[in-house]
C-alpha cells in the first residue's frame, strides 16, 4: 500500500531502459496478480510502476508453423483466435478453463506466464517464514493448514508454492518460446528452460533480469494429426485454479502413440513438462496399461505434505483419464 | 377482520427494493459518504495467545493524513454492552494487552483517505509474548463446558434402551467451519454530532445495535439513531455488535468527524462470527420393524475466549422424531479463535447433518427405505411437550417431494445408477426447525390522501422485509401496494428484534397485524358518535377494509373511506401502535412448529477423479402462510445453495501452530459459483400456522439443513463411501 | 508490434508530482478529470471521487466480481485496474445502463425472476450480463452458468439469475 510514482510507457525501449536503471521499478499490465499484490497485499512495493499496457505488444499472427502472440494480448482475445480454436484446441479450453471472463478480459499473456503464486503464506506478510519472500526464513505452508493448492513436483522443503496457470501447461507441453527485451537486446527462452525451481533459492522465480520485458511467446503449431485435450480438476465447478490439470497432445498410428507431449498444471512449482511420461508414452501402444505407467513415471517421487497426500494419486488418474479420453485404449 | 382470503398477500409481488437494486441505487453502508468523512484502518493480532509488549505507532502517526491511532495505549475505557436474547454483547475493543485470537484488532488509524489508513495500518509495528494458543477442538486444555444452553433434553432412559435396542447405529459425524461471508462488506458510519449519535451499519438489528452503543459510550438511547436500509446479506453475521462498530465510533468520537470503516474481506473472517466446527456422537436405536427406541445426540462446538455464542446444536434432535428415549447433550471447547456466531441455520445446520445421516445409516441396517424409515418414526405431536404441533405438513413435505423428485425410480442398491462415467446417486433428509418468534413493534398511519405508511426498525437483508410488510400493510389496511409505504432499518422507528431465527417476518407480521387493526379501531373510535358516519358505533369485528374504506362485513356498500373520515373530523391523520409477543404454549395447548422440509438430492461422482455435483435438489417446505411465494422461493432456493456449499465447498481453514486463518479470501475459501447450481425445484405445501393471527413461519433458514446431509446420503447411494465429515471433497471420493 | 527502439521516446509520468496521476476517465459517456493518488483503484475511483457508489466492492482481490464494470466494451474487475490504467477509457456502470428511467431489459429481468436477494452483487451480476449478452455465451443454462461464475452470489440467488438472462437472451434484446 506504499505510494508509488506511475509512469505511462509508450515505447518499449524506454520502458526497458527505465525499469532495467531503477532496482525499485516494475512494471505493470493486466494488473491481477501485481494490483493485487500491490495494493492489497501489500507484498510488493515498488516506488515507481511502469504502466506497459499501451505499448504496442498487443496481437497474433501466425503462419503454418508458428503463432506468434504478443505479451500483451489478453487471455480471452488469445482464446477467440482461430488459429487457436483450429490448431490448439487444448490450450483454448485451458484459457477458458482459468479465472473468469473479467479477469481473462485483463489478463495478459506476459502475465500469466508471470503470475504469482496463490500461496496464501506468501501472500500474508503477517506470515513471517517464507523463503519466496524472505530467503532463509522458512516455509510456513509446509507445516501449515489447508495447503491443498500446493505443488507436489519440483517442490521441496524450502518451497511448495504452485504455479497455478492453467495456460502455461499447454504452452510448456508445446515447447512454446518466450521472447524478452532487455537492455542488451532480444532474446529467446524456451519455456521449458524459462523458470526455477526453487530449489534453495525459492525467491527466484524465472530465468529473467531485473528489466527484462517478456515481449511475446511464440508457438509451434503441432501437426494436425495430433489430437489435444486440457482436463481440470477442482472443487468447485468454476473460477478456480486447478487441484490438478493435464494437458495432453497425441498421434496415434495403427494404435502406437508416435508423439506425445503431456503438461501438468496444479501440482508443479513451475509449469511441468512430463518428460518422463512422455518417454513412456513414446512408441508404445495406446493403452490404459501405457497411460498408467506414463503416469506412475512422472509421479514417482513428489514431495507431498498432509494437505497435498492426495494429489499425487489425483494426477495419475487424471494423467490416464485425459489420455484415454485422446488415444483410447487400443488394448 | 382477518386473513382468510387474502387479496395482495400471497401474491409473487416483485420485490418492491428491486427497481433500487437492479439500478445500483440502493445504498448500503459502505454507499454512505458524509461532508468531512475520513477514514479507519484496523491493525489485527498476528498470533492467537498472549500479549502485546509493545505496540509503536509513531511511524504510522507521521505518515501523510493520518488523524489519530487508537491502541490499548489510549484508548478509553468503555462499558460493557447489554446481554440480550443471544447473549452478551462482544468484548469491547482494545481495552487491555491481551491476546485472544490471531486478527483480534489491535489498533485502529484513522486518516483521511482510506488508502492512506491502509498504509499507516500497516506501519504500526507490535511486538509480542507469545503463550500456546488452544487451536484444536478436542484440546482437553481448553475449558469444557457443559449444557452450556441450558437445553439439553432427556425423555425416558436412551442409555438403557439402546443397551436394549435389537438394531443400533452409532457414529461420529464432523462438521467443519463456515464463514458467513455476506458479499457486502460490513462497514460502518459513524458520526458525533453536539452529543448524538448517528451510525449507518451493515446490521440485522439496529435497535440493538443502538441500545448497545448508548449503553458502551454512556449516553441515552434517544441520542443514538442507527440506519440499516439496505444491508448486502449478513446470514447472521449481523446479528451482533462486533468490535468494528465500536471502533468506528469510538474513531468518530476521538477526531471530532465523520468516519468510515469498512472491513476487508480478510477481516471478514476473523471479526464478524462465523459457523462453529463440530464433532457430533449419534446412537439410535431401534427395533427390526424401523421404530426408533432411542436417540442420543452429544454435539461438541467451539467457543472463542472471553464471549459466548447461543447456537444448541443436538437440542433439535429432541423434537425432530417419535422416539420414547431421548438425551441430547450439548458443549462447547473454549479456544483461542475468532468468536463464532449464528450463520444461517445455526446448530441445525450441523446437526441436521448428523442426525439425517445416522438415519439414512440406520436404514441401511434394517434394510429400509430412508424415505420409509423418517414416515415410521414421524412425529404426530410434538414429542418433548407432547402437544399437538401449531401446524406441521412434514408428511406432505415428503410426499411431494418423492413425487416431484422421482423417488420411486431410485434402485435401492448401491452404485447401480449410472450416467455414463458418473455413478448417481439420490438422497434425502428431513428437516423439523425450530420455533422462534420474539417481541416486535410496529407503527401505522393514514394520512389525509389516503395513503398508509407502516414502519419499524427491522431490517431487510434481502429476505424480503420490504415487501412482504408492504403487501401485508396493504392487505390489512384495504390499500392498493402503491398506496402504502413500508419503512424499516432506523433505529428510531418502533423496537424491532433482529432479523434472524427465520423468526422475523413472524413477529414483525404479527405486530404490523396489531397495529392495523389498532389503526382501524381508532378510525372506528373516532367515527363512534359520528351521526354522518354509516360506521358510527361499529366495532373491529363488524367491519372489513377494501378499496381505501371500512364497510360493514355484511354490506360493502354502507361504509366510508378513511380519506371522508379524516376530512371530515379534520385530521391530517391517525396513527396507531401494535405490538406482538410470543404465545405461551401451555396456554395455547399447542407445541409452537418452526417450518419443516424434505430433500431430495441428485449427486453425480466421477469415481475415478473423485467428482462430485449436484445437479438436482427437490425441496419441499411448509412454512405455514406464504406472504409471497416468488419471495419466499427465493429464500428456498438460496438456503439450498448455502447448503450446497457447506456440503461440498465451505471450510475455513486454521492454522493449528498459530491460529491464523489459512483461507481468509474469497478466492481460497469456496463458496458455491453459478456453475456448481443445477436445477432447484421448490414447493410449498401446508396451512396457516395455528399460533397466530399472521399463520406465517419463517422460511430464511430452512431450506440449508438437509441439504448436506441429502449430499451426503446420495454420496453413499452412489458410491457406497459413508462421507461422515463436511464438506465432502475430492480426496474424500478418491478411490 | 514493433520492436523498433530507435526512436524510442522517453517514458512520460503521466503527472509532475510522484504519487498522483491526472486521469480523464470516461464514464457513462461524460469525462472526469481526477487528480489522484497512483494507488486509486478504478472501483474506488468511481465510489469515493466520482459517487458512482453503484459498483461494489466485496473482495477487493479479484474474487468475487461485485465490481465488474466495462472498460472499452468489456467486463473487467474495476478492483484490480489502477484509475490509472483507465485514462481516456471508456467505462461503463450499472448508472448508465437506463436510459430516461426505463430499466435495461436485463434489469427488469432481474426482477421479473427475483434474481436477487440482498442485491449487493446485482449490478456487478447485471453488467457481466450485459457483457455476456454481447459475447454471445447464451447458447444454453450450462453455458450461461459457466461464464456467469466470476460473478459470486452469496444469497444464492443464481437458478434466478440464470432464468433473467436466458429471457433476455431469448428475446434477443441488448
Amino acid at each position: 500500500m506504499r505510494a508509488f510514482e506511475y509512469v505511462r510507457a509508450d515505447d518499449i525501449g524506454a520502458a526497458v531502459a527505465l525499469v532495467s536503471g531503477d532496482p525499485a521499478a516494475q512494471y505493470l499490465a493486466g494488473g491481477t496478480t501485481q494490483v493485487d499484490l500491490m495494493l492489497k497485499d501489500g507484498i510488493l512495493e515498488p516506488e515507481r510502476v511502469v504502466d506497459i499496457t499501451r505499448l504496442p505488444l498487443r496481437g497474433i499472427t501466425a503462419d503454418d508453423r508458428t503463432l506468434r502472440v504478443g505479451a500483451l494480448t489478453t487471455m480471452e482475445e488469445l482464446a477467440a483466435d482461430p488459429t487457436v480454436a483450429e490448431r490448439l484446441p487444448f490450450a483454448r479450453t485451458a484459457l477458458l478453463a482459468g479465472a473468469s471472463t473479467q479477469l481473462r478480459n485483463m489478463a495478459t499473456i506476459g502475465g500469466n506466464l508471470l503470475q504469482r503464486t496463490r500461496c496464501r503464506y506468501f501472500r500474508d506478510p503477517g506470515v513471517p517464514d517464507c523463503n519466496k519472500r524472505t530467503p532463509s526464513s522458512g516455509c510456513a505452508a509446509i507445516t501449515g493448514a489447508g495447503a491443498r493448492m500446493h505443488a507436489i513436483l519440483g517442490a521441496g522443503e524450502t518451497c511448495i508454492a504452485l504455479h497455478a496457470s492453467d495456460l502455461c501447461v499447454p504452452l510448456v507441453a508445446l515447447d512454446t518460446v518466450v521472447r524478452v527485451r532487455g537492455t542488451d537486446g532480444e532474446r529467446r527462452i524456451p519455456l521449458t528452460e524459462f523458470y526455477l525451481l526453487p530449489g534453495d533459492r525459492p525467491d527466484l522465480e524465472t530465468v529473467l533480469r531485473h528489466g527484462d520485458l517478456v515481449t511475446a511467446i511464440e508457438i509451434p503449431l503441432p501437426p494436425a494429426a495430433i489430437r489435444s485435450g486440457y482436463l481440470k480438476v477442482r472443487d468447485r465447478a468454476s473460477y478456480e485454479f486447478a487441484l490438478v490439470s493435464v494437458a495432453a497432445a497425441l498421434t496415434v498410428e495403427d494404435g502406437t502413440i508416435t508423439e506425445a507431449r503431456l503438461g501438468l498444471g496444479g501440482v508443479g512449482t513451475i509449469p511441468w513438462r512430463a518428460r518422463a511420461a512422455e518417454q513412456v508414452l513414446t512408441g508404445a501402444p495406446a493403452t490404459v496399461e501405457t497411460y498408467r505407467a506414463a503416469a506412475e513415471a512422472e509421479l514417482r517421487a513428489p514431495f507431498t505434505v498432509p494437505g497435498t497426500a492426495f494429489k499425487p494419486e489425483l494426477a495419475r488418474r487424471t494423467i490416464v483419464r485425459a489420455l484415454e479420453e485422446l488415444g483410447g485404449d487400443r488394448t | 377482520m382477518t386473513l382468510t382470503r387474502p387479496v395482495v398477500v400471497g401474491a409473487g409481488v416483485d420485490r418492491v427494493d428491486g427497481p433500487l437494486k437492479v439500478a445500483g441505487a440502493a445504498a448500503y453502508s459502505s454507499d454512505i459518504t458524509l461532508p468531512g468523512m475520513v477514514h479507519v484502518a484496523l491493525v489485527r493480532s498476528t498470533i492467537a495467545a498472549g500479549r502485546i509488549t509493545r505496540l509503536d505507532t509513531g511511524a504510522a502517526e507521521q505518515l501523510p493524513g493520518v488523524l489519530a491511532v487508537l491502541s490499548h495505549h489510549n484508548a478509553p475505557r468503555l462499558a460493557a454492552g447489554p446481554t440480550n436474547n443471544l447473549g452478551p454483547t462482544p468484548p469491547p475493543p482494545l481495552q487491555d494487552d491481551r491476546i485472544r485470537h490471531h486478527g483480534q484488532y489491535l489498533a485502529a488509524v484513522v486518516a483521511e483517505k482510506p488508502y492512506q489508513a491502509a498504509a499507516a495500518a500497516r506501519a504500526v509495528t507490535v511486538e509480542y509474548e507469545r503463550t500456546e494458543p488452544v487451536l484444536r477442538i478436542e484440546d482437553p486444555a481448553g475449558e469444557l463446558r457443559t449444557d452450556p444452553f441450558g437445553m439439553d433434553a432427556t425423555r425416558g432412559d436412551a442409555a438403557g434402551a439402546l443397551a436394549a435396542a435389537e438394531v443400533v447405529h452409532e457414529a461420529t459425524y464432523v462438521t467443519a467451519e463456515n464463514t458467513n461471508n455476506p458479499l457486502g462488506l460490513f462497514a460502518t458510519v459513524a458520526q458525533w454530532s453536539g452529543g448524538r449519535l448517528t451510525v449507518h451499519d451493515a446490521t440485522q438489528w439496529t435497535s440493538n445495535t443502538c441500545q448497545t452503543l448508548a449503553q458502551m459510550f454512556e449516553v441515552p438511547e434517544s441520542a443514538v439513531r442507527v440506519y440499516a436500509k439496505y444491508v448486502g446479506g449478513a446470514f447472521g453475521s449481523g446479528l451482533r455488535v462486533w468490535p468494528h462498530v465500536v471502533l468506528a465510533v469510538l474513531a468518530a468520537r476521538t477526531v471530532g468527524r465523520p468516519v468510515k470503516l469498512v472491513l476487508s474481506r480478510p477481516e471478514m473472517f476473523t471479526g464478524i462470527g462465523h459457523r462453529p466446527n463440530t464433532v457430533q456422537q449419534l446412537r439410535i436405536g431401534a427395533a427390526r420393524d424401523g421404530g426408533f427406541v432411542a436417540i442420543e445426540h452429544e454435539a461438541l462446538q467451539t467457543v472463542a475466549m472471553d464471549d459466548e455464542n447461543l447456537e444448541p446444536v443436538a437440542a433439535s434432535s429432541a423434537s425432530a422424531y417419535a422416539c420414547p428415549n431421548v438425551a441430547t447433550r450439548d458443549r462447547q471447547r473454549r479456544l483461542n479463535i475468532p468468536c463464532p456466531g449464528s450463520m444461517r441455520a445455526p446448530g441445525e445446520a450441523q446437526a441436521n447433518f448428523a442426525l439425517e445421516s445416522a438415519i439414512d445409516e440406520l436404514s441401511y441396517l434394517l434394510d429400509m427405505d430412508p424415505l420409509d424409515l423418517r414416515l415410521r418414526n414421524y412425529a404426530q405431536v410434538q414429542p418433548q411437550f407432547g402437544l399437538p404441533w401449531s401446524s406441521k405438513a412434514l408428511r406432505e413435505c415428503y410426499q411431494v417431494g418423492a413425487e416431484r423428485f422421482g423417488w420411486s425410480r431410485r434402485d435401492r442398491r448401491i452404485g447401480a445408477m449410472r450416467d455414463g462415467r458418473w455413478l448417481v446417486g439420490y438422497g434425502m433428509a428431513g428437516v423439523s426447525y425450530l420455533w422462534w418468534q420474539v417481541h416486535c413493534e410496529a407503527r401505522a398511519t393514514i394520512g389525509s390522501d389516503g395513503t398508509g405508511y407502516v414502519r419499524s426498525a427491522a431490517t431487510d437483508i434481502g429476505t424480503g422485509t420490504y415487501t412482504v410488510m408492504r403487501q401485508l400493510s396493504a392487505e390489512l389496511l384495504g390499500l392498493e401496494l402503491d398506496q402504502v409505504r413500508f419503512d424499516l432499518g432506523d433505529s428510531n422507528l418502533p423496537w424491532s428484534p433482529q432479523a434472524g431465527g427465520s423468526g422475523l417476518t413472524g413477529a414483525l407480521g404479527n405486530a404490523v397485524h396489531a397495529a392495523c387493526r389498532e389503526l382501524i379501531r381508532t378510525f372506528l373510535r373516532t367515527v363512534v358518535n359520528d351521526s354522518a358516519s354509516p360506521l358510527r358505533g361499529c366495532t373491529i369485528d363488524d367491519v372489513a377494509v377494501s378499496g381505501g374504506r371500512i364497510h360493514h362485513r355484511a354490506d360493502g356498500k354502507l361504509g366510508e373511506s378513511f380519506v371522508a373520515i379524516l376530512a371530515r373530523h379534520g385530521l391530517d391523520e391517525l396513527t396507531a401502535d401494535g405490538v406482538s409477543d410470543p404465545p405461551d404454549p401451555q396456554e395455547v395447548g399447542m407445541a409452537p412448529a418452526g417450518a419443516f422440509a424434505a430433500k431430495f438430492v441428485e449427486v453425480h461422482v466421477d469415481p475415478d477423479l473423485g467428482l462430485l455435483r449436484v445437479p438436482r435438489i427437490v425441496s419441499v417446505v411448509d412454512g405455514g402462510r406464504i406472504l409471497n411465494e416468488k419471495l419466499a422461493r427465493s429464500q428456498i432456493i438460496g438456503a439450498t445453495v448455502g447448503g450446497v456449499g457447506q456440503a461440498i465447498l465451505e471450510e475455513t481453514v486454521t492454522d493449528p501452530r498459530t491460529g491464523r486463518i489459512a483461507n481468509a479470501n474469497l478466492g481460497d475459501y469456496l463458496v458455491a459459483v453459478n456453475a456448481d447450481i443445477g436445477e432447484i425445484d421448490v414447493t410449498f405445501v401446508g396451512e396457516p400456522d395455528q399460533l397466530t393471527p399472521l399463520g406465517t413461519k419463517g422460511v430464511g433458514e430452512v431450506g440449508l439443513p438437509g441439504t448436506a446431509a441429502a449430499v451426503a446420503n446420495a454420496v453413499y447411494h452412489a458410491t457406497g463411501k459413508r462421507i461422515r465429515s463436511l464438506p465432502i471433497t475430492i480426496d474424500d471420493l478418491l478411490g | 508490434m514493433s520492436q523498433d527502439s530507435r526512436n524510442a521516446r522517453a517514458a512520460q509520468p503521466a503527472a509532475g508530482d510522484a504519487g498522483t496521476v491526472r486521469v480523464t476517465l470516461t464514464v457513462n459517456g461524460a469525462d472526469h478529470e481526477l487528480l489522484i493518488d497512483s494507488r486509486v483503484t478504478l472501483l474506488d475511483a468511481l465510489r469515493d471521487e466520482l459517487a458512482l457508489t453503484g459498483t461494489k466492492k466485496g473482495c477487493d482481490q479479484g474474487a468475487c466480481g461485485a465490481c465488474t464494470v466495462l472498460v472499452d466494451g468489456r467486463r473487467v474487475l474495476s478492483c484490480l485496474t489502477l484509475a490509472a490504467q483507465c485514462d481516456r477509457r471508456q467505462v461503463a456502470t450499472i448508472e448508465g445502463l437506463s436510459s430516461d428511467g426505463r430499466l435495461h431489459p436485463l434489469q427488469e429481468a432481474f426482477l421479473r425472476h427475483d434474481g436477487f436477494q440482498c442485491g449487493y452483487c446485482t449490478p456487478g451480476q447485471i453488467m457481466s450480463a450485459v457483457a455476456l449478452l454481447h459475447e454471445g455465451r447464451t447458447g444454453s443454462d450450462d453455458e450461461i452458468r459457466e461464464f456467469m461464475s466470476g460473478n459470486i452470489c452469496r444469497c444464492g440467488a443464481y437458478p434466478n439469475i440464470v432464468a433473467a438472462i436466458r429471457e433476455v437472451a431469448r428475446q434477443g434484446a441488448r
